[in-house]
């Protein structure tokens, strides 16, 4: 902890954390210091002078070394001559701070008639009008009336496109530059700068493509005026119209907290629509903070190419039917079924649809595989044992800290991780980013390591050889908590370790807290379970266990592939169930035809596949009864995240007609079965379910999950001026479960794994995942298509010169039973002997990992 | 005397004509302040004067008002300004006319006017929708929406006179 110190601000003493910005401390005790540039989550920069206050620092005896005292017994307190901007001021002991003087209040009053020289009058029309911190501010300090002669307004562009999502009006801009120092500071991406002086200074994009970032949408949330919005939201309704709806982003891992602005709209029939997507403050997860994929991908909630009606196929003829028959239907054909069907559930399903769809399948039979999709990653007894820290926040690492990020690129697979790992990278904490290619990270990493694709398990193991050579173990752990220490510390021995991967090892050792993320790019499914092991005997190896700020972060694929595995769901069984070909299946939000190719030719062969979608995908047009689910937006449910964090989200938008939310459709399915029960009336209640019956989840009832709690820094609510009505968290912060590490009674296990690189003669096929893609939960969003790139595939130079292909040219990848058309690129991104191959940029399926391939050139 | 003194009185109101009118043969002329049914007016230009702001929907106290906005484009352009409504809609058996919205007006696009026979058969026909508060364009001029060159509007809100 900080140490507290004591400082004078309007004659009254605060207790506040020794180095706190001065406008931090006055806020958390309710003393206004008002700011247009400063934002907590910034370095001060003292630009706009808005926090101007009277400073002063007690006055000192130099004799008794004891403050001096007046008269009548107060302190003495020497001032400043002049005003000082509280926001580069930190707090120190004897500090004394008049905010309600009235040369202060003069101060306010003239900059802000200085900022509203040639700020125009569009409050009206601003999408900003009434969360408005320049606006809120007048109104509070500010002069009603300005003095400048209306006809001498400086007159400058409205409407700049500033890349495709973001719009920028001259005019409104302060010159505030927080924009800009977003960019650099906290993402790293020198895409906005300034140009020109003095009156003519403006913001200008210095990129190309313009704004080249996934996380511009900040940009607008943190503009004290209307000159950054966005093209999505622009003039979608004004902000006191709006309902907002705590919500969770469906898209990735990190579960990014957001705010669904919700409001009726005449074109989407007078029902709720959502508006737009802003960020809601979770400071253990997203802090302020969202990705663009968040912020713009919530259009497929109600696309045209929603499905609206269960549907059956007959005669190769899509007919529709009533939910009943559908219910009857299947539950006819899971009792004739019976031990012969195979139950496929999708990464973005929540955690009641998934309970649900466990239920039907143990009515179905006691012991049927359930799979889940994708089937790429494992290592659920891993996260089970060492998964990271209950209250672990991320960006609580800093100096004595240290972060492993394998076989993962974060930056396309969960930006705000992304975002948090470089952040703390920037604080002093050892970052290794080991991967088989250069990804974003590289650039903030204290060691960026390359192993040769299919020797992640051999690198991350030889991290534990080397904490061993160099006597890193925490060995009061290891002796209390861990077990087949002695085999594995026997595979240890003599295990030849290469220079880098040492470097890279004696990078991490010594840290206090340690994070591991472990991704899936370049793995098998066994090797990824190996790769985990491996993660999870270094964490308990030195210690790093069972402590919030540490342990292990699996970047799993999808919103809720946690939740899927925490309800029994599992990669393995997927395999086995093709491997099965069981003739009945039932699969829901899952694509698995058009990312696996044994997928179509299985589902085909099948006699009867139900599956609940949201739209016409490749695997719908393979089933024989289509169920449309809700999306996110129209329901409640929980997800858990990568830090297996269960959270809530609620019902923002007004369902689609004849869409249920799967738990129902599973439920009443259920019904319909000799045996079920019925079905609950409401998701709260599935959850109660649940919390008796799956012990890990035993907290996690609704009210829990919906409990809030203060969090610092204080933006959103009544908040004037750091801009954003919607931060305000009012949904729940979500409770993360606590792993075996943490309850003294688990041993854990630790034992060696296997380091076996699988033999690749020729090129390698590496799947590697892309932030913007063609997954059916994001395509629907138009506004996101121009960062969409074609299917491609990436060559390195010697193998494209061998190959004799170059840049642009379109090439026919074949591998196994796969074939795809793409263009090639290129580069040197993709190391000799591999072809990077992006997941879901077309509708056809990519091949597996790491199988061999050929690469040809196609004529014309 | 009291007696006489009420049948004088009586007999006075005999004397003095009618108060009522023969309503709707006869109207009585309304004063200028009057506040009837609402009109959203036109520039001379015939382009709309309202911008979609939405104010006069914050300010009502019967919350009759529904607004939704969208961006004028120089190939489709309703209004001077970025915004223009998309939808406006008033709901005439909720209105007070109280005017509040007419003085929220930005740009004096609301006006209550002296039209007050307003009824409905039906519930629905209350909701006044955009195309039937809209003034009628003036003689000889285009109608919105309308193709205008680049460069001719740029402002957010269109520059007013000064009010007088």
């Amino acid at each position: 902890m900080t140490e507290t110190i004591t400082i004078i601000i309007d004659g009254q003493d605060y207790q506040v954390p020794r180095g706190m910005n001065l406008v931090d401390a006055a806020k958390m005790h309710g003393v206004d210091i008002p700011v247009f540039c400063h934002h907590p989550k910034l370095e001060p920069v003292g630009m706009c002078r808005m926090c101007l206050v009277e400073l002063g620092s007690l006055a000192v005896n130099r004799e008794t070394g004891q403050p001096e005292r007046d008269e009548n017994g107060q302190p003495v307190v020497r001032w400043f001559p002049k005003l000082q901007t509280a926001c580069t001021q930190e707090a120190s002991p004897g500090m004394a701070v008049r905010t309600d003087s009235a040369a202060v209040a003069q101060a306010r009053y003239n900059v802000l008639e200085f900022l509203l020289t040639s700020h125009p009058l569009d409050c009206p029309i601003c999408d900003k009008g009434g969360e408005c911190p320049l606006q809120e501010l007048t109104m509070a300090y500010g002069p009603g009336q300005s003095r400048f002669i209306y006809d001498d307004k400086m007159h400058l562009a409205k409407q700049i496109p500033l890349g495709d999502l973001i719009c920028l009006d001259r005019e409104r801009c302060i010159q505030c530059a927080r924009c800009i120092r977003f960019c650099d500071e906290i993402v790293g991406d020198e895409v906005l700068a300034f140009h020109e002086r003095g009156r003519r200074l403006q913001i200008i994009t210095i990129s190309d493509p313009p704004f080249d970032t996934k996380f511009s949408g900040n940009t607008t949330d943190i503009c004290p005026v209307g000159a950054l919005t966005t093209v999505d939201f622009r003039f979608g309704a004004r902000p006191w119209e709006l309902d907002e709806v705590a919500s969770i982003c469906p898209h990735c891992p990190v579960g990014c907290n957001i705010s669904a602005s919700t409001r009726l709209d005449r074109d989407f029939g007078g029902r709720k629509m959502i508006k737009r997507i802003m960020p809601r403050q979770n400071e253990a997860v997203n802090e302020i903070w969202i990705c663009d994929k968040g912020r713009f991908g919530h259009h497929h909630s109600r696309s045209e190419e929603r499905l609206t009606q269960p549907m059956i196929r007959r005669d190769e003829e899509w007919v529709p039917i009533t939910w009943e028959t559908a219910y009857r239907e299947i539950a006819a054909q899971l009792a004739r079924h019976g031990r012969e069907s195979g139950f496929l559930a999708g990464a973005s399903l929540s955690n009641e649809d998934l309970w649900e769809l466990r239920k039907l399948a143990r009515l179905t039979h006691a012991d049927c595989s359930l799979g889940v999709w994708p089937a790429t990653m494992g290592g659920i007894e891993q996260v089970t044992q060492v998964g990271v820290g209950v209250g672990t926040r991320l960006q609580d690492l800093g100096p004595d800290s240290a972060i492993l990020v394998i076989a993962s690129d974060l930056d396309e697979e969960a930006p705000i991780w992304w975002l948090q790992v470089k952040q703390a990278a920037d604080r002093g904490a050892k970052v290794v980013a080991a991967n088989g290619r250069a990804t974003k990270l590289d650039q903030y990493a204290t060691v960026a390591l390359r192993y040769p694709y299919g020797e992640a398990v051999a690198a991350l193991n030889s991290f534990a050889v080397i904490a061993r050579r160099s006597n890193a173990i925490d060995e009061a752990f290891v002796a209390a908590r861990a077990e087949g220490f002695a085999e594995f510390d026997a595979s240890l021995k003599g295990a030849r370790v290469p220079k880098p991967y040492a470097e890279a090892a004696q990078a991490l050792l010594g840290a206090k807290d340690l994070v591991v993320f472990v991704g899936g790019e370049g793995v098998t499914l066994a090797q990824h379970g190996e790769l985990m092991q491996a993660a999870a005997n270094l964490l308990i190896l030195t210690g790093h266990a069972g402590r919030a700020n540490n342990g292990l972060i699996p970047v799993w694929p999808g919103a809720n592939m946690q939740g899927a595995l925490d309800m029994g769901f599992g990669p393995q069984a997927t395999h086995d169930l093709i491997a099965q070909r069981p003739a009945m299946w039932i699969i829901a939000e899952a694509d698995p035809v058009a990312e696996d190719a044994r997928m179509a030719e299985v589902l085909v062969g099948a006699e009867f596949v139900a599956l609940a979608t949201q739209f016409m995908t490749p695997t719908a047009e393979k089933a024989h009864v289509l169920l449309p689910v809700q999306s996110f937006a129209e329901r409640e449910g929980t997800f858990t995240n990568g830090l297996r964090r269960v959270q809530r989200f609620y019902m923002a938008q007004t369902p689609l007609e004849g869409t249920l939310p799967a738990w129902k459709v599973f439920a009443h399915i259920s019904s319909s079965m000799p045996g079920g029960a019925k079905p609950r009336i409401a998701p709260g209640l599935v959850m109660r379910d649940i919390t008796q019956h799956v012990l890990r989840y035993a907290e996690m009832s609704y009210p829990n999950l919906a409990h809030v709690e203060p969090q610092f820094p204080l933006v959103g609510g009544e908040d004037m001026y750091y801009g954003g009505t919607a931060y305000s968290n009012h949904g729940g912060l979500g409770v993360q479960w606590a792993t075996n590490a943490e309850k003294e009674k688990y041993s854990l296990a630790v034992r060696p794994v296997d380091v076996a690189r699988p033999r690749l003669d020729g090129l390698a096929v590496v799947p590697v995942r892309l932030l913007y893609d063609r997954e059916p939960l994001f395509a629907p969003s138009s506004i996101m298509h121009q960062r969409v790139p074609a299917p491609y595939v990436e060559l390195n130079v010697r193998d494209a010169e061998a190959l004799g292909i170059a840049e642009g040219d379109a090439v026919m990848l074949t591998a196994d039973d796969v074939q795809m058309a793409a263009e090639a690129r290129v580069n040197s991104h993709a190391p000799a002997g591999t072809v990077l191959v992006p997941q879901r940029l077309g509708a056809t399926p990519i091949p597996a990992t790491l199988v061999e391939c050929v690469v040809q050139k196609m004529e014309g | 005397m009291n007696l006489v003194r009420g049948f004088v009185t009586t007999f006075k109101h005999v004397l003095e004509g009618p108060v009522t009118i023969q309503y709707p043969e006869q109207e009585r002329p309304l004063r200028e302040r009057f506040k009837g049914r609402h009109a959203l007016k036109r520039y001379d230009n015939g382009l709309e004067k309202c911008i979609g702001c939405a104010l006069c929907a914050a300010a009502c106290p019967a919350d009759a008002i529904w607004v939704e906005a969208a961006e004028n484009t120089d190939e489709e352009r309703y209004s001077p300004g970025e915004r223009y409504a998309k939808t406006y809609e008033i709901n005439m058996l909720r209105c007070i006319f109280c005017g509040y919205c007419e003085d929220a007006c930005p740009t004096e696009a609301i006006v209550l006017e002296h039209e007050y026979r307003l009824s409905f058969s039906d519930r629905r026909d209350a909701i006044y929708v955009k195309a039937m508060l809209l003034d009628p364009l003036p003689p000889g001029v285009e109608g919105t929406p309308r193709r205008t060159e680049p460069g001719q509007f740029t402002r957010s809100i269109p520059v007013m006179e000064n009010p007088k």
